[in-house]
């Protein structure tokens, strides 16, 4: 009883993770893209931040 | 099959271009924030795919392999407890908001604004010591999977002619050189920002990779044969078990009760089922299930009726096979039966030899007593008979009746006497018979191993089964899901140079499946590759566990997909090299070198500093990584070398974050006894015998139990001692969320 509950477990979390890694390959790859593009965008500008503390809030 | 110009097309293409990429990134590099973390401007579509890129490399997939060769899908538990622990983390923050909040670049550089400078040096270096050990084994495991996956042999090399002396150079240590040469160049030059321009080119091909192979072994295997065989796998091993047990129980039963000297018969020692001629005739049928597995493979690619036909006869012997191991199954668990039933045997007698041993030893001291007691009144009759005194006949009456209890209760001793030597006998005869059982069960095990050509499989699903992984190794593994997620350096990067706390959540809850599939693909692959080498009877020579994915997979991959999973596979080491390096050269810098300098460092100076370190850090890696053997399962040696600061940090995080009673004298207890654990595990396990040796889940578990033991006494003991509280990060940060 319980290893079948088990087996259907596994057999879910397979097939899910084949479909979850293809659709994160395209959604990912689609939007990643743009991300490096406004990264290397925000990089080219002139440095307005200190080094070592983070983003100002709301920035 | 070996490498077609259309495989080396596409792994040359994709090495050019991620390279290319990756060194043109050095442009945007104007400080160490933007080497460390990309200045900070790291966004979540491009953090998942780094994130995911960084955490799968090739030693992620043979170690996560490895574990379903072994114990089929329950060997991908971690990945689901990873999943669970990080939509948990991303949907409270625990840890990663404050820890984002406070604007640092590393997590001891954290501790040094709660706890003070020398926490955060103590902490550096056990993080340093820990990732750095972790780190050694990946050019070794990756460069085994590209030579077993392209079909080459690990141990092949060239001799080249050098001084007069001459130079012998193996193609796996050149390989994997040649490939961290190209890491450390574009590391070296654009830090983070090129690490995370490759990682995101590496996700799209390591994606494509694990997609299709994990598709091609599923269709190849199918999941429904899957499903069925690996129960049948398993069975062989709990039969292998249960005689292996019971051989050995008979056995200490037997020595306990009558020790054996050496060259004793061992007792009426009947023959086992399976005589030498059976052994021979079954190792006949797995020689045979192997040349017909092989014949079928290469007539694959051949004229397809003569493929059809190898096919067939390569089925026939495989069912005969799986025949044969199922007999020997039964044979083992009856033989094991019978070994239990001698050894109660065996106790029920020593019972009654010890009841009748009981007996006769009261029976003896009761006629003594009696005669005593008859000795006390005849002498009490002779001093009585006096010449002044007649004799008195009551006494000479009791004298005589004490007499003659003593006579009736020393023949009652005789009786139990000769009850305890027949009871005795029949123990020493028991344990003949058990020893007897012993080897027959002895026997039936090694058949069972013999024809199972060494493979054994674990509980396949269940993880919490007693014949699997058990209860207490979940718990460990859930323990060190969460401290990764939380503490790991190179997980932590991400968080650091995410946008802010919201993105870095929104990382963890989208990367957070991501994890199951990091298991379990890899887990599927392990598991094609036990059912294909279970089929025709044990791995080759010069593979294992370890090896068996990749050698299986050069045998299922057609044209073409080859070349893109040793793509995939080249793109998901470089990503976690890269990542890797990266990471602890930061941390080096940041928590080692940066706290002792009296002057800081000019932003050349820094930069300078960390490629440094980048490249030092390679040249380790280079010769640890390549000469260094794994001792036991490569993933036992990432946990271990992982705790030596998993345990530690996690509960020096949490105790920052926290606990306003956590002070430095908790910090440095909690840094020093979480270590105690993994140490004293891989000191005690290399001098000790096999039997007395410390389980990993216990050194694990140990090591959290000890870390956070350590946090709350030491800093209650510092209170005592008069050591202040740690100062209050929100202050420090001014930004919590």
């Amino acid at each position: 009883m319980i290893d079948d509950a088990f087996k259907w477990f596994w057999t879910a979390m397979v097939f899910a993770s084949v479909a979850w890694y293809g659709y994160l390959l395209f959604h990912v790859g689609i939007r990643g893209g743009w991300d490096i593009y406004r990264m290397t965008r925000a990089l080219s500008r002139p440095a307005e931040k200190s080094e070592s503390g983070g983003r100002p809030p709301g920035a | 099959m070996t490498l077609t110009p259309l495989d080396w097309i596409i792994i040359v293409v994709y090495l050019v271009g991620c390279s290319a990429a990756g060194i043109w990134m050095r442009r945007y590099v104007r400080n160490v924030e933007d080497f460390a973390v990309a200045g900070r401007e790291m966004d979540l579509n491009l953090g998942v795919a780094s994130l995911a890129a960084t955490e799968v490399g090739i030693v992620t997939v043979m170690y996560t392999a490895q574990m379903g060769f072994t114990d089929g899908l329950a060997g991908a538990t971690f990945g689901v407890l990873g999943c669970l622990a990080m939509i948990l983390i991303g949907c409270t923050g625990f840890v990663i908001a404050p820890l984002r909040n406070a604007g640092v670049i590393t997590i001891p550089e954290l501790f040094e604004k709660r706890f003070g400078k020398h926490v955060r040096w103590l902490a550096g270096l056990v993080v340093i010591l820990g990732g750095v050990l972790n780190m050694g084994i990946f050019l070794s495991v990756g460069g085994k999977f590209l030579m077993f996956v392209a079909g080459l042999d690990p141990k092949a090399a060239f001799h080249v002619p050098l001084l007069g002396q001459g130079l012998t150079l193996g193609y796996l240590e050149l390989t994997m050189t040649a490939l961290l040469a190209i890491v450390l160049i574009y590391t070296v030059l654009g830090g983070m920002i090129s690490v995370l321009i490759t990682d995101y080119l590496q996700f799209i091909v390591m994606g494509m990779g694990i997609v299709v192979t994990s598709a091609l072994v599923i269709w190849t295997v199918g999941w429904s044969n899957l499903v069925s065989q690996l129960p049948e796998a398993h069975k062989v091993k709990v039969a292998y078990q249960e005689a292996s047990d019971a051989a050995a129980e008979a056995r200490a039963a037997a020595e306990k009760v009558a020790p054996q000297g050496k060259g004793e018969s061992g007792g009426s020692k009947e023959p086992s089922a399976s005589t030498p001629g059976e052994k021979a005739r079954l190792a006949e049928i797995a020689r045979k299930s192997m040349v017909a597995a092989g014949i079928a493979r290469d007539a694959a690619s051949g004229d397809p009726k003569e493929a059809e036909a190898a096919a067939a006869v390569a089925a026939r012997r495989a069912a005969e096979l799986d025949a044969a191991r199922t007999a020997a199954a039964k044979e083992a668990i009856a033989v094991a039966a019978d070994a239990q039933r001698a050894t109660e045997a065996l106790n029920d007698a020593e019972k009654e030899a010890a009841a009748a041993a009981k007996k006769a030893q009261e029976s003896a001291l009761a006629a003594l007593r009696a005669a005593l007691r008859a000795e006390v009144a005849e002498q009490a009759a002779q001093s009585s008979s006096t010449p002044s005194s007649n004799p008195a006949p009551a006494v000479d009456q009791k004298t005589l009746a004490a007499r003659q209890d003593a006579e009736r209760l020393e023949r009652l001793a005789d009786e139990a006497r000769r009850a305890a030597n027949q009871q005795a006998e029949k123990v020493k005869q028991a344990a003949g018979e058990a020893r007897a059982a012993a080897d027959r069960a002895e026997q039936a095990a090694e058949h069972v191993q013999s024809i199972s050509g060494g493979l054994a499989m674990g509980h396949p699903f269940n993880p919490f089964s007693r014949s699997g992984k058990g209860f207490g190794w979940v718990l460990w593994q859930a323990l060190t899901a969460i401290a990764v997620s939380t503490t790991w350096q190179t997980t932590i990067a991400r968080v650091l140079a995410a946008r802010d706390a919201a993105t870095a959540k929104q990382i963890y809850r989208r990367t957070s499946f991501y994890y199951v599939g990091r298991f379990g693909l890899p887990g599927v692959w392990g598991i094609g590759a036990f059912l294909y080498f279970w089929a025709i009877g044990g791995l080759p020579e010069g593979t294992e566990s370890l090896t068996a994915m990749p050698a299986y997979l050069h045998t299922v991959l057609p044209v073409g997909i080859l070349g893109l999973v040793i793509a995939a596979m080249l793109a998901a080491e470089m990503s976690t090299d890269s990542g890797y390096l990266l990471t602890w050269a930061t941390v080096i810098y940041n928590d080692l070198i940066g706290p002792c300098l009296r002057k800081p460092l000019s932003t050349r100076g820094k930069l300078l500093t960390v490629r440094t370190l980048v490249l030092a850090i390679g040249l380790f890696l280079v010769f640890y990584g390549l000469w260094y053997e794994i001792p036991g399962g490569a993933w036992d040696y990432l946990v271990i070398t992982g705790n030596i600061y998993l345990a530690s940090l996690f509960s020096l995080l949490v105790g920052a974050l926290y606990w306003r009673g956590a002070n430095s004298w908790g910090a440095v207890s909690a840094i020093l006894l979480g270590a105690i654990g993994p140490l004293t595990f891989l000191v005690v396990n290399a001098v000790v015998e096999k039997e007395h040796q410390i389980s990993p889940t216990v050194a694990g578990l140990s090591a959290f139990g000890l870390a956070f033991a350590g946090m709350i006494v030491g800093s209650t003991v510092g209170r005592v001692m008069g050591a202040r509280d740690g100062y209050d990060l929100e202050q420090s940060s001014g930004e919590q969320q």
